[in-house]
């Protein structure tokens, strides 16, 4: 802690609150005050407020496509992140057994495609989904015949979901391998071996000793990893525009919270594009994620942190 | 109990012990469970090795596929039987891309875009930072509070409130306007992690230096910072790779103003190479290459560094 005159710290907090206030404050409070309004693109300048309109639109009905969504996007992160989990302790086992060799090597295969940038790796499987010319299809043709193949990304929701999920895989679970590997690192060896001694089976001995270890690890990891997928946009997007879409002016089987509100903006059909409603969803949306990263946090103790 | 028994036997004669029926019985169940345990320890260690070769097909192979698709003519990537070399390689598509699309011109707008706003995130943040870590004032621990929440509001639930407020400082269609957004997405996250990694530096440093009559803004500028060079490549890094795949936004903000489209981004220009189905594949593949070995060439050089500055800093207990 350093002593030092008021107006010095001052001088230190003025560039960074200038523009967390430009960029960061007015845009949220702005968002807030907008979602108590009915401006639309045809009442762009003549808006009035209309109380909480917006938001009984949004949440008023069950039946309401925006639970829909919502439903879809749990469930969305539910199957990738417990796949990710999965994939990634499986890796992470893999790599970490002593007699495995050439480890430098699995592991930088393994973290390879973290490294490409994501917009390119959206695309590259939207052509591998392709029905005619994707790699995918390709494959199924040498067993099943030259009619054979799947249309993946413009048939059934199903397919398009499963081929949304798979690249994610692809994306995210080398960040869980590389969190769970450093963390089954720092697991004493005598633990285990004790184990071992006192006659635990090697599920036991995971299930009762390594497990447990892992857990301050896996946990905030899970939930980050929770919340960015809630909040995917690009890769969800760039595959399937959300799509395919059943129900015309409805969401379609890939159309997640931020593509749904994104729709509204640039949607084909859009004509009067309702930033009032766009807002309510948007701050619905954004308490749902502050939700999600105050569990985070108290799950890695950021929280004692900021009580310093 | 008996084990005792057993060593003594077989301690005391060693050469005779073989023959009295007892000991060689338990000396066979020892060597019969010993070969058992090997072949069930060298099947798991096979069925080890299989499933990382599968993993690591899964991850390689989209990246082999792409490389030896920007070598491939047109004909063989739009056929519809399976193909896994390139019959007759060609750099045709690098020289198209190159040549014909504005390629590089969305790479150059993305640096620029990526390089300004890590540059506004960062400047905004460290002495925000710094301040956060090193100095107690009133209202601190609700700014640190009110930061987390900031960070929970990702940019495009405000794409109307950006919209316009470039609008109003005339930033609408320009790369210094999406610069400007996607540094509030990095300037909250800098914050933090650069905060935590003032935290772990020693106080004695910044008494040290004022003991011998340096200005706050000098121990600050000469001493600090530079100690917490780890944690400001890691966030610039981080900024940097945010923006460079980010196309929501990019393409609210950036309308096209040609026919190649010049002054798109880097996602944009390739979402648009790619989406045009009368642009051969190969043209994307080699864009993909071009595009992909600077950032993979960095981000392994960069991976130890990398690690520290995140690690130490944000990831703390």
């Amino acid at each position: 802690m350093l002593r030092v005159r008021r107006y010095t710290i001052f001088l230190f907090l003025l560039p960074t609150t200038l523009l967390v206030l430009l960029i960061n404050i007015w845009p949220l409070v702005y968002t807030f005050n907008l979602s108590f309004t009915n401006k639309s693109l045809f009442r762009y300048d003549d808006y009035s407020y209309i109380g909480l309109k917006n938001y009984t639109d949004v949440l008023g009905s069950l039946h309401s496509d925006f639970y829909r969504v919502i439903l879809l996007t749990l469930l969305y992160v539910a199957v990738c992140v417990s796949l990710f989990l999965l994939i990634g302790l499986a890796t992470a086992l893999a790599l970490n057994n002593k007699r495995i060799k050439g480890l430098a090597f699995w592991r930088l295969a393994i973290i390879l495609p973290w490294t490409i940038p994501s917009v390119i790796s959206a695309l590259v499987w939207k052509f591998f989904f392709n029905y005619d010319f994707g790699v995918i299809n390709q494959f199924i043709r040498i067993f099943a015949g030259p009619k054979g193949g799947i249309e993946w990304l413009n048939g059934s929701g199903f397919t398009a979901f499963f081929a949304v999920v798979i690249v994610n895989i692809w994306l995210s679970y080398p960040f869980f391998t590389v969190i769970i590997l450093g963390a089954l690192q720092s697991v004493p060896a005598e633990l285990t071996e004790a184990a071992e001694v006192d006659g635990a089976t090697s599920v036991q001995r995971f299930m009762n000793v390594t497990l447990p270890l892992l857990r301050p690890a896996i946990t905030p990891a899970t939930i980050l990893s929770a919340i960015t997928t809630f909040q995917m946009f690009n890769t969800v997007y760039l595959i399937t525009l959300g799509g395919p879409i059943d129900n015309p002016g409805h969401p379609g089987a890939t159309t997640f919270v931020m593509i749904y509100m994104y729709k509204q903006v640039i949607g084909q059909g859009v004509t009067n594009t309702p930033y009032g409603y766009i807002a309510a969803v948007a701050v619905v949306i954004f308490v749902i994620l502050f939700l999600m990263t105050l569990a985070s946090l108290r799950a890695s103790n950021v929280v004692s942190e900021v009580r310093r | 109990m008996s084990e005792q028994i057993i060593n003594v036997h077989t301690s005391a004669v060693p050469g005779v012990a073989a023959t009295s029926g007892f000991p060689v019985r338990v000396a066979k169940t020892r060597t019969r469970t010993a070969t058992g345990r090997r072949l069930r320890d060298n099947l798991g260690l096979a069925g080890v090795y299989v499933f990382l070769g599968i993993m690591t097909l899964f991850a390689l192979f989209p990246i082999y596929f792409v490389i030896q698709a920007s070598l491939a003519d047109t004909q063989t990537l739009y056929s519809t039987t399976l193909a896994l070399f390139p019959s007759k390689p060609t750099l045709g598509n690098y020289q198209y891309v190159l040549g014909q699309t504005a390629f590089l011109h969305w790479i150059g707008n993305s640096l620029y875009v990526c390089s300004l706003s890590t540059v506004i995130g960062l400047f905004s943040a460290i002495f925000g930072a710094y301040a956060l870590s090193r100095f107690r004032f009133k209202g601190r621990q609700m700014t640190l509070v009110a930061l987390l929440a900031l960070q929970a509001f990702p940019g495009l639930l405000a794409l109307t409130a950006y919209y316009l407020l470039l609008q109003q400082i005339h930033l609408i269609n320009t790369l210094e306007g999406l610069a400007l957004v996607y540094g509030a997405g990095s300037i909250v996250f800098s914050i933090w992690n650069i905060k935590g990694y003032f935290d772990t530096l020693p106080g004695e440093l910044e008494e040290a230096a004022i003991v011998d009559g340096a200005s706050t803004l000098k121990t600050f500028w000469q001493i600090m910072l530079p100690l917490a060079l780890p944690a400001i490549a890691a966030s610039a890094l981080l900024n940097f790779i945010g923006g460079w795949s980010e196309y929501a936004l990019a393409n609210l903000i950036i309308t096209s103003v040609d026919a190649t489209n010049t002054n798109y981004t880097f996602p944009l220009g390739m979402f648009s190479l790619q989406n045009d189905f009368r642009t051969p594949w190969g043209y994307f593949a080699a864009a993909s290459v071009l595009a992909s070995i600077p950032l993979m060439a960095l981000f392994l050089w960069l991976q130890r560094y990398f690690q520290s500055g995140l690690t130490i800093g944000s990831v703390k207990g």
